[in-house]
């Protein structure tokens, strides 16, 4: 089987290059990330990328896979294209190989405050929800902020100091449909501009290419009808 | 009014509430236009007499005047990084569509005065 694969080493090249390797005797049903590590431990030490669980739940090995970011760990190669171009998410600057710097995203991760905001004081036992309630959060807690999303938007590509992009955006909308919350104002109005929320032009990359499922694109519609009820 | 004439959350409602009454419009104009007796310039002339349809072309001309600053500011949000550029292309944008809207004003306004 082979792979095309992304090599940037700033210290060393002047410029990016694709290293060609060839694995033979694979398993069916060999994932990505067992692929890598054997090109790692078998032909390259120094291919360098990120990884952990190794079971789609840290978010660590977002990559872009035959031009679609994914988690390499979930990624099964016997449906893949070959050869098989691996490359690092776009739109972020690349550290080395397929790590890239992931700065940008998280200052906007956190510009959501992605936390509750209780003012009242912290009751005894713990903060209560009803079924329904907690019911309101599925689809949106279950991000492992591996920057797929995000790193497939053309809006976070060309605004991402300004845009939050759809990782952030989801979080956001967690937070806001949470009943134990107390900052449901603040937060839309945080989101309000041109910029924060509304450079999303529902184009949808991030609904086609998250690992886990998700719909940051529904999770943003459903922020603008809250802002829509509240002005109202 | 900061330079994004509108901001977020109100550009992205007008341009919804726009949208379906340019299409809203279009359909009415459509049904006018093939339930016509006499393809003329007279009757064309006299359906824009008729103080109903001078009023809701005056709203269709509003509402796409709205609808393409709206759209043509997210293409220029989305694409132009300097902040000079933005501005220049921003203004000569606002002003094309104004002059564009007074010039259907007047043009309408001549229409009911005669």
């Amino acid at each position: 089987m082979k792979f095309n694969i992304y090599r940037y080493n700033p210290e060393i090249d002047a410029k990016p290059h694709v290293q060609e390797y060839t694995l033979e005797d694979i398993e069916p049903g060999t994932m990505l990330l067992a692929a890598l590590l054997r090109i790692k431990d078998e032909q390259d030490e120094t291919l360098s990328f990120r990884r952990s669980c190794g079971e789609g739940v840290c978010g660590s090995d977002g990559m872009n896979i035959n031009g679609s970011n994914g988690l390499a760990c979930i990624t099964a190669l016997d449906g893949l294209k070959q050869p098989i171009e691996v490359k690092p998410l776009p739109g972020l600057p690349v550290i080395r190989d397929l790590i890239i710097d992931m700065d940008q995203f998280y200052k906007q991760y956190r510009a959501v405050k992605p936390y509750l905001v209780v003012n009242d004081p912290m009751p005894e036992v713990e903060l209560s929800q009803t079924p329904a309630q907690r019911e309101k959060l599925d689809g949106l807690y279950e991000c492992v902020l591996c920057a797929c999303c995000s790193t497939a938007c053309p809006s976070f590509w060309w605004n991402p100091d300004k845009f939050l992009g759809p990782a952030a955006l989801l979080q956001a909308s967690r937070f806001i449909e949470d009943s134990r919350d107390q900052d449901f104002e603040k937060r839309l109005e945080d989101l309000e501009g041109p910029f924060k929320l509304f450079r999303c032009h529902t184009i949808m990359n991030c609904v086609n290419v998250c690992p886990k499922g998700l719909n940051p694109t529904r999770a943003i519609g459903r922020i603008k009808h809250k802002m829509v009820s509240r002005s109202l | 009014m900061s330079l994004y004439v509108l901001e977020g959350l109100r550009p992205w409602v007008i341009q919804r509430v726009s949208a379906v009454y340019i299409v809203l419009f279009i359909l009415y104009a459509t049904y006018c236009f093939f339930s016509a007796d006499n393809i003329a310039f007279e009757p064309w002339k006299n359906w824009f007499y008729n103080p109903f349809n001078t009023t809701v072309v005056g709203i269709f001309v509003l509402a796409l005047l709205f609808h393409a600053w709206i759209g043509m500011r997210d293409v220029v949000l989305d694409y132009v990084h300097n902040i000079m550029l933005r501005i220049f292309i921003l203004a000569m944008l606002v002003g094309v569509l104004i002059g564009s809207g007074l010039w259907v004003f007047r043009i309408l306004l001549l229409s009911v005065v005669g």
